[in-house]
């Protein structure tokens, strides 16, 4: 009996020696604090994955720029005669003035990017079906408040660039059908005087829009405690146990969070090192009339559409009313794609006007900001944004009938044997799925951005061959080449991916839920 | 073997251990860019980008700290290429900014 205390004793000093002075002190805090009760709804291993927490990063580039938006405002006076001064003296001589401001434009910059990638990859995988249809809606007017802080924000430093563009977007208000314009102009611009205007601003932007987020963060985290994290499209059956499993929120995700958090954070401040901000020249009606008014970029891609010909004068309530349609069509997205699947595979229709829609916003902002203060032609404007959704379809059909469809039919007509594979072949070295992921990435974006480049340039050139400039001919003809060169590396490369086994549905779903053989 | 593959066992305990090592080293790197980030003279020629880069380098090492502690916890096998990337990424920062001081 006594060997047996000695023995649990020396177990007993043997297990404390184990605990570390970490632990032990973790310990302690558990025990007071109950750090270990798990308030909040565990959270499935396959959501360790950027895509699941694009959301979360705009929330934390929010808080970025709640921080250092506080800094500033301890110097910053909003009136007309103050306001580009002040901004000036946080540059000069604020200790590190210019990095604050710097660091507050690119993470508003980087949460409306993060927002709209948020709100895509969501489309793409029918997050807003049933029963997250209410989470779709309050998300989406979440991303109006996010635009919201980056039109009210724009005017503050009071620079020829950022009065010009506001009144440019105000005057786009005043062309709302009565008596939407009327009420929103007074609400955004008050008595209509410059100091009532910037005051208006500076409100919506400290107190009023901040506040109207956090409650719409609140509600969204309600539903998303209720709901969980979305289930893949493939379904939760088909996943290894390992990335069915429920991890806590701390301190699992906190630490992925963390993680995430921290590379982003070094993210933006290693650009803000690299393109510090300058500050335009002060606004004054003089200089006003000499420059041409040009909106930030996630606006371009409206103006450029307010800039087609057909659409300028009397058109411009028309122009307005398409852009309110396409946000009214996303707000009730959830009513409208009412369909039950939600595979990728079994929604092309929708996956196709989703990849059209990026490719002409993308386009329309490119171009917009190529061509500041010019109005296009409508024959241009059809021949460019049709040509873009053209294009985009037929990719995407093509894709569709590469991965989903085409070989696969035609390996079954080669007497079963199919088309042999590159990953089964000898004389090709098969890589690990990581590597495969990694080095399918790489080539599908590389191939993206000569894409999105060569469809820009080629804008361009056809924009000044219009203008009448024909030393832009050899280059349009390069970039047309460029352009079709692209497209045949793209069909090559889902060729070449889709050969032997479907390799990229295997694909699809390790980007989407980044899942591992 | 590439970075990215699942790494036998073997590999595997070697790798755990120079991740816990790099984690010693991380921390300290994180300690001194934090005195560094307190200490330089914000009034300084140049003083903003060294501010900014070792702030950078600090939450990278934050990030693979925390990537350490959530592959060790969920007993995931920890891969070489974030940790060697990470490490010089690291460097970088900080000799740029030490350059720049």
């Amino acid at each position: 009996m006594e060997a047996t205390d000695e023995d649990s004793q020396q177990g007993g000093r043997a297990e404390n020696e184990r605990t570390g002075l970490v632990e032990r002190t973790l310990g302690w805090f558990d025990s007071r604090l109950g750090l270990s009760y798990q308030l909040l709804r565990p959270a499935p291993q396959y959501s360790i994955n950027p895509f699941y927490w694009l959301g979360a990063l705009a929330t934390v580039a929010f808080v970025i720029q709640g921080v250092t938006g506080g800094i500033m405002l301890l110097y910053y006076v909003p009136s007309p005669t103050q306001a580009y001064a002040t901004t000036q003296y946080i540059f000069q001589n604020v200790s590190y003035g210019t990095f604050l401001e710097t660091i507050h434009l690119y993470t508003a910059y980087a949460m409306i990017m993060l927002a709209f990638m948020h709100m895509m990859r969501g489309y793409f995988v029918s997050v807003h079906k049933k029963p997250r249809e209410l989470m779709w809606v309050v998300g989406m007017v979440m991303g109006f408040v996010t635009l919201g802080f980056g039109f009210t924000g724009y005017l503050l430093p009071w620079t020829i660039v950022s009065k010009s563009a506001t009144d440019v977007g105000i005057g786009m208000i005043g062309a709302l059908p009565q008596p939407f314009a009327s009420s929103l102009t007074f609400l955004i611009v008050g008595s209509g005087t410059d100091a009532g205007e910037l005051l208006r601003f500076y409100d919506l932007h400290v107190f009023i829009l901040p506040a109207v987020l956090l409650v719409l963060l609140v509600v969204k985290m309600y539903m998303l405690e209720s709901h969980g994290v979305s289930e893949p499209t493939t379904g939760v059956e088909s996943l290894p146990p390992k990335k069915r499993r429920l991890i806590p929120i701390f301190p699992d995700v906190s630490i992925y969070l963390v993680e995430l958090a921290a590379l982003f954070g070094a993210a933006v401040i290693l650009i803000s090192v690299i393109f510090p901000l300058t500050l335009p020249q002060e606004y004054s009606a003089a200089l006003a009339g000499q420059s041409v008014a040009q909106p930030d970029w996630y606006f371009l891609w409206i103006y450029q559409i307010l800039k087609i010909s057909a659409f300028e004068e009397a058109g411009l309530p028309v122009a307005l009313s398409v852009v309110t349609l396409i946000f009214i069509a996303l707000v009730l997205l959830p009513f409208i794609d009412r369909g039950k699947t939600r595979s990728i595979q079994d929604r092309m229709v929708y996956v196709t006007l989703g990849a059209i829609f990026v490719a002409e916003v993308a386009v329309l902002a490119v171009w917009g900001y190529l061509t500041p203060g010019m109005a296009i032609p409508d024959e241009t404007a059809l021949l460019v944004l049709g040509g873009t959704a053209l294009l985009v379809a037929l990719v995407s059909v093509v894709a569709y009938r590469a991965v989903f469809g085409g070989l696969r039919v035609f390996a079954k007509s080669r007497g079963g044997q199919g088309v042999p594979s590159v990953a089964a072949s000898s004389s090709v070295p098969k890589l690990a799925p990581k590597s495969a992921a990694i080095w399918t990435s790489s080539t599908f974006v590389i191939l993206l951005a000569a894409g999105a480049f060569f469809i820009g340039e080629s804008i361009n050139q056809v924009v000044s061959l219009v203008l009448g400039t024909t030393a832009a001919l050899p280059s349009l003809a390069l970039s047309l080449v460029g352009l079709s060169l692209t497209v045949l590396g793209i069909l090559y490369f889902l060729y070449r991916l889709d050969l032997g086994s479907g390799a990229i549905r295997r694909r699809v779903r390790a980007f989407e839920i980044g899942w591992k053989e | 073997m590439t970075a990215r593959q699942t790494i036998p066992e073997g590999n595997a305990v070697v790798t755990e251990r120079m991740a816990v090592r790099i984690v010693s080293l991380l921390l300290i790197v994180a300690a001194v860019c934090v005195f560094v980030l307190w200490s330089a003279n914000p009034m300084g020629s140049g003083s903003e980008t060294t501010f900014a880069l070792f702030l950078g380098a600090d939450l990278v090492a934050v990030a693979m700290i925390s990537y350490v502690q959530r592959s060790v916890s969920e007993q995931e096998s920890i891969s070489r290429a974030p940790l060697i990337a990470g490490c010089c990424f690291v460097l970088v920062l900080v000799v740029a900014g030490i350059y720049l001081l």
